[in-house]
This record gives structure tokens, C-alpha cells and sequence, in this order.
């Protein structure tokens, strides 16, 4: 199987028919093997049975049926996990991607990339509620963590199979895969795709969600710099107070020693406090050391083998 | 084992919870559950230090009733006592019921039978007859869980259920979390209902909790809360007060340092330097425990058992296109 294509859709059952035509007639002409995940994340109406009536008749069409709405993070790792090409793409289920920039995407694979990112360069979506907001998420994202992720909402993506099945996804994290792999030294690039507006149904997220994704990400961010090595991130903090705590120490005895009879109280009360919040931070990272040890999620390993696939390539080409 | 068991009818008694007299309530859900027609199995679970309860037991047992008994050597709280019950169990149908009366026993076999299409049935008592104090009470508790978690349930106290050996299988519990099950199993997706019965009245108004039932009760609801809330991102629930206090004490910093350099106001006697610096501590410690708890869902994840796949389908290759292939996944899949 050369490739996946995984979509989550939840309520979107007008989708489904011109989501499976669109894809099929982008992939018609493309000599490849593959294969299109639907994930039916816990819908409500009748997306299952219309996604189960295509399956039918189209053994290439896999459809999972979630047992509730999960959301779509969980959406796409059940898709992940049974997703058996080796170029997974991830779409939208709402036709706002057009799975014609598929083919493009493979081609970037096949330059060497691990992750082909889309870049809605031409939104349609409403300005106000939609885009500013995104283009002031996606610039502090790229500020804070320093990957350069033009657009970090963009459903439509390629990985590399074997490296996105390792990458731990849980709560809202899908929208920090391309992050979170870049950040593990993933080799990833930005094309230009297109974006249709939206046909059926309406958009089902909302403003509220950009302080969750700025402190996922801040999260992310020092988990990946400098918690590989907890005790030395944890540390490195630890020291720092230390240090703070030790100079205002000395200033303190400066006092007795300059200005006697004054009041110590506040010198030394900093002093302490600093102090303790040292020792706080060290001991944190040792236990953060002892939970890092004996969890199977090591930063490190997360692409350990990427230069042994170097070589294989999915050919394709374009028959008439 | 050689007889298919459907129904598994789970007990748990220790002496440091309120029991009825156990022989007599023995007989009484026998009776009703019999009237089923399904093949059951009892299992009784207790602790080495309640003797009495195991004497009368065994005394069960004398009489040639068959019974499993299971003694734990410590009690570790309900919930603990239905898992190893659970693991003795064969059954695919697990009832839980209380070792006092909660409700009248003549309405378990309607109770059994409406178990359909379901993962989980609980009997919600109608409580008209129970005292105003123990009404309010739960009244309390049912919108506090409305309100914090936004499910619907109204009768938690209630440890009469029957659910399919599969959410056991797949939700953990512990200490004495057993009467929060429902949300628990809500949270991972199965279809919970509920069914109203009787209560059973004459003992429930000398019934007195103890100010630790409450406290206990109310440290196992917040850990739910955060079970249910922020399990899998806790840097957002640490994170925010964090960052709010860390920015109140820097403020407060800050507008010392303008009235020390600026104004010429001595620091040297003020508390409320002391206060600046405590709240900065104080916000990145909570900050940084934020951290270790994301640490720990980080490098755990793959381990944690997040969602459940109802149905997969898709028309196998070889086949005729047309035959249809259901794949029941018994296990969800782990992340």
C-alpha cells in the first residue's frame, strides 16, 4: 500500500458522497496503491451509514466508526493506527481541502521530506472570526517555538508513515504535529493548496480555543528544549535562584555590616524564599528525571531510524 | 466452569461500611433474580478483618448455597473490592449490588430485563419517602456534577447497576470511586441509562453520615473533576493561576521598585516585599508542578487507553464486493 488518505468527519453526512468522488478522481490518475480511512467521529446523523453504503461497493474505502466524539486529534490516530500506506494524508472532511494537491504532496515526500505541510495562502473563510485570529495564533506560534509553520490549521497534510505513527497524540494535539515534529528534528516543507469555502454545514470550532493552543504549545516547547534531559532543565532554573538566593544573602550581611539595627526581615525573608523555591525545582526535576526514565515516550528515539529509509521512495506516475 | 454464566451478581461487604443482615438479603435477590431465568453466580467480597461477615458467609455456603467468597486482606475501598470481584467473575452481564437495601428487591427482575442496547443500566431511586436533609443533600451533589462536569445523572449513590463486562475491562477504579463509574464510563463513550425504582424506606432516616463521609466524598470528586477535566492537558489547569500570580507578584514588584528608585521609599521595613516575592514563588512552583504532570501524560500516553472503536468497515478485496465484514473490536486501541 503506498498510500493513506485519513479522514475524520463527524455530522457531515452531505459530505461524504463528494468527499469520496473528489478523492477518487484526484487519485483516478495516479498510478498508486491506495487506500482512504473515513473516521466517524461519534456522528450523530447519518454519516456512518452513508460513508458504510460506499464501503460496500468500494473495498479500497475503510470506514471506523468511533464510539463517541472524541474529537478530531483522536479522530486521526485511529486513522493512524490503522492506516497501512506508507504516505499518510490527512484531510478535512468538510471539502474545504481539494485533494487534487495530493499528488504535489507525494512529490515533496519524495524529495525527502518527512512532513508536507498545506499553506491556505487564499482563505475562504469569514475574516473576523476566522483568519485574524489564525494569523495571530500562527505568528506567535512560529515566535515562541521557532518552527516557521505558516499555517498550523491546515487540515491537509502528508507524513511519512512510519515516523507520524510514533508521535504520541492525545487531547488537542493535532494541531501541534507539525511543531512538535519539526521540533524532533523532523524534516518538513510548506506548499501552497487550495481552499474551497464551505458547502454544507457549519464550522464547529470556535475563538475560545487559542489560550489552550498557546499553552499546549509553551508546554510542547519546554518539553522538547529542555525536559529530553529533565533534571537539567529543572536544573538549570534551580541554579538560577540559587544564585539570586545567595546574592541577596550577601547583601543581607552587607546590611549588618554598613547599616546595624536596621531591619533584616525582608532581605533575608527574600532570601529564604528564593532559597526554597531552589531546592523546590531540583527536587521536581529528580522526580521529573524518575518519570521521564520509566516512561516509553523518549524525545530522542522519537526518529531513530529516519535515515534508514532514505532510499525508498514511493514512485508514481501520471497515466493517461 | 462448565455452565455459561450470564449474570454476575457482585456484593461487596466489609464491616467499616453499613451491611443489612446478610443471609436474609441473600435470599431476597436470589429470589427476584431467579425470576429471570438467567444463569447467575454470586460473588462476595470482603476483608479479613470484618470476621463476622465472613461467619455468616460461610454459614451461606454450609447451607449449600453456592457462593464464591473472595477475602482481600485489607479493605482498600469499594471499588477496589468490585475489581477483584470483577477479575474472579465469568459472567457477561455484571450486576452490582449494595449490601444493604437501597431498593426494593421485587423490581430487579424488571430492572435485569430492561439491560438492552445498553452498556450500562443504574437504578435511580424515587426518593419521596426519604427525609427532607438527605433529599437536599443529594440534590446538592447531582447539580454540582451537573454543573462542573455537564452530565446528567441523578442517582449516584445508588450502587445498584448493571453493566457489560467490557467497561470494566476498560475503566480503572480505585479506593472508593465506585460510585462514580457512571461518569467515568460516560467519559469513554458508553451509552449509560437509567431506570427508576422504588426505594427501599424503613432504615433510611436513622442513617447518619459522618463529617468524614463528607470530606471523603468530597476529595473523591475533585479528583474526578480533574479526571474528567484536565487529565490530558494538566499545564492548562496549573498553567493559568500559575501565570496569573507569577504576573500579580511581578506587578506588585515592579511597583515597588518605581516607588524605591523614583520616590525614594525605603524597602528594607516592608512586608509587603516579602509578599511580592512569595506570590512570584509561589506562581512558578504552580507553573512548574504543571509541567511535571505534563511530563507525566507525555511520556505515558502510549500507554493510556483513550478511545474506543465502535465498528470498523470495509469489503475485504478477495471477497465478493458485496459481502460485508463486521469487525467487532474487543480491545481499543491503545495510544
Amino acid at each position: 500500500m503506498d498510500l493513506s488518505v485519513v479522514v475524520p468527519v463527524f455530522n457531515e453526512e452531505l459530505s461524504i458522497q463528494p468527499l469520496y468522488d473528489a478523492i477518487t478522481k484526484s487519485l483516478r490518475n495516479l498510478n498508486l496503491e491506495y487506500e482512504i480511512l473515513l473516521i466517524d467521529d461519534g456522528s450523530s446523523d447519518n454519516t456512518f451509514l452513508n460513508a458504510h453504503n460506499l464501503a460496500v461497493k468500494d473495498p479500497r474505502l475503510k470506514v471506523i466508526k468511533l464510539k463517541r466524539n472524541y474529537g478530531q486529534t483522536i479522530g486521526l490516530h485511529a486513522g493512524f493506527q490503522n492506516a497501512s500506506g506508507k504516505i499518510i494524508v490527512t484531510m478535512d472532511g468538510d471539502l474545504q481541502n481539494d485533494p487534487d494537491d495530493i499528488e504535489k504532496m507525494i512529490e515533496e515526500i519524495n524529495k525527502g521530506n518527512d512532513i508536507v505541510l498545506g499553506w491556505r495562502y487564499d482563505r475562504q473563510d469569514k475574516m473576523i472570526s476566522r483568519k485574524i485570529p489564525s494569523k495571530i495564533a500562527n505568528k506567535l506560534i512560529s515566535k515562541l517555538t521557532g518552527v516557521p509553520v505558516k499555517d498550523n490549521g491546515c487540515a491537509i497534510r502528508a507524513y511519512r508513515s512510519e515516523i507520524i505513527k510514533k508521535f504520541p497524540l492525545y487531547s488537542e494535539m493535532h494541531r501541534l504535529l507539525p511543531v512538535m515534529t519539526a521540533l524532533s528534528g523532523a524534516k518538513f516543507t510548506q506548499i501552497k493548496v487550495k481552499h474551497h469555502a464551505r458547502k454544507f454545514g457549519s464550522s464547529k470550532y470556535g475563538l475560545s480555543r487559542i489560550y489552550k493552543v498557546m499553552i499546549d504549545m509553551v508546554a510542547l516547547k519546554i518539553i522538547f528544549t529542555f525536559f529530553y534531559l529533565p533534571l537539567y532543565g529543572f536544573g538549570i532554573f534551580a541554579m538560577i535562584f540559587g544564585i539570586l538566593c545567595l546574592i541577596t544573602l550577601v547583601l543581607g550581611f552587607l546590611q549588618i555590616l554598613l547599616y546595624p539595627g536596621t531591619s533584616l526581615v525582608t532581605i533575608m525573608g527574600t532570601s529564604l524564599l528564593l532559597g526554597s523555591l531552589s531546592f523546590f525545582l531540583l527536587f521536581l526535576g529528580i522526580i521529573s528525571d524518575l518519570i521521564y526514565q520509566n516512561g516509553d515516550i523518549k524525545i530522542e528515539r522519537l526518529l531513530k531510524n529516519r535515515r534508514m529509509n532514505k532510499k525508498i521512495f514511493y514512485s508514481f506516475r501520471r497515466s493517461n | 466452569m462448565d455452565k455459561k454464566i450470564d449474570l454476575s451478581v457482585i456484593i461487596t461487604l466489609s464491616e467499616s461500611i453499613i451491611y443489612d443482615n446478610i443471609a436474609e438479603l441473600y435470599y431476597a435477590y436470589k429470589k427476584s433474580i431467579e425470576e429471570t431465568g438467567l444463569i447467575y453466580e454470586f460473588i462476595y467480597v470482603t476483608d479479613r478483618n470484618s470476621p463476622s461477615i465472613l461467619d455468616e458467609l460461610f454459614k451461606l455456603k454450609e447451607n449449600g448455597e453456592e457462593i464464591e467468597i473472595i477475602e482481600l486482606a485489607k479493605w482498600f475501598g469499594d471499588a477496589a473490592a468490585l475489581n477483584a470481584g470483577f477479575e474472579q467473575s465469568s459472567g457477561k452481564m455484571i450486576l452490582t449490588l449494595p449490601g444493604y437495601r437501597q431498593i426494593d428487591e421485587a423490581e430487579l427482575p424488571g430492572f435485569i430485563n430492561s439491560f438492552k442496547n445498553v452498556d450500562m443500566l443504574i437504578a435511580v431511586r424515587s426518593r419521596k419517602k426519604d427525609n427532607f436533609l438527605h433529599r437536599l443533600q443529594a440534590k446538592l451533589f447531582h447539580s454540582l456534577i451537573r454543573l462542573a462536569l455537564g452530565m446528567n445523572f441523578n442517582d449516584l449513590g445508588c450502587i445498584v447497576r448493571i453493566f457489560s463486562r467490557e467497561l470494566l475491562e476498560k475503566i480503572y477504579i480505585y479506593g472508593d470511586q465506585h460510585r462514580f463509574l457512571p461518569i467515568l464510563a460516560n467519559r469513554s463513550g458508553f451509552k449509560i441509562k437509567e431506570y427508576n425504582v422504588a426505594q427501599y424506606y424503613t432504615t433510611m432516616s436513622q442513617r447518619v453520615y459522618s463529617v468524614t463521609h463528607y470530606t471523603n466524598r468530597l476529595v473523591n470528586f475533585i479528583s474526578i473533576f480533574f479526571l474528567v477535566k484536565f487529565t490530558k492537558k494538566p499545564l492548562r489547569f496549573f498553567g493559568f493561576p500559575g501565570i496569573l500570580i507569577f504576573a500579580l507578584g511581578s506587578l506588585l514588584g515592579l511597583f515597588l521598585f518605581v516607588q524605591r528608585t523614583f520616590l525614594g521609599v525605603g524597602l528594607a521595613d516592608r512586608p509587603l516585599v516579602l509578599v511580592s516575592i512569595l506570590l512570584i514563588v509561589f506562581g512558578i512552583q504552580l507553573f512548574a508542578i504543571g509541567l511535571v504532570a505534563e511530563i507525566i501524560i507525555f511520556t505515558h500516553s502510549r500507554e493510556s487507553k483513550e478511545y474506543i472503536i465502535a465498528e470498523i468497515f470495509h469489503a475485504e478485496k478477495e471477497n465478493n464486493s458485496k459481502e460485508k465484514e463486521k469487525i467487532e473490536m474487543k480491545e481499543s486501541i491503545k495510544t
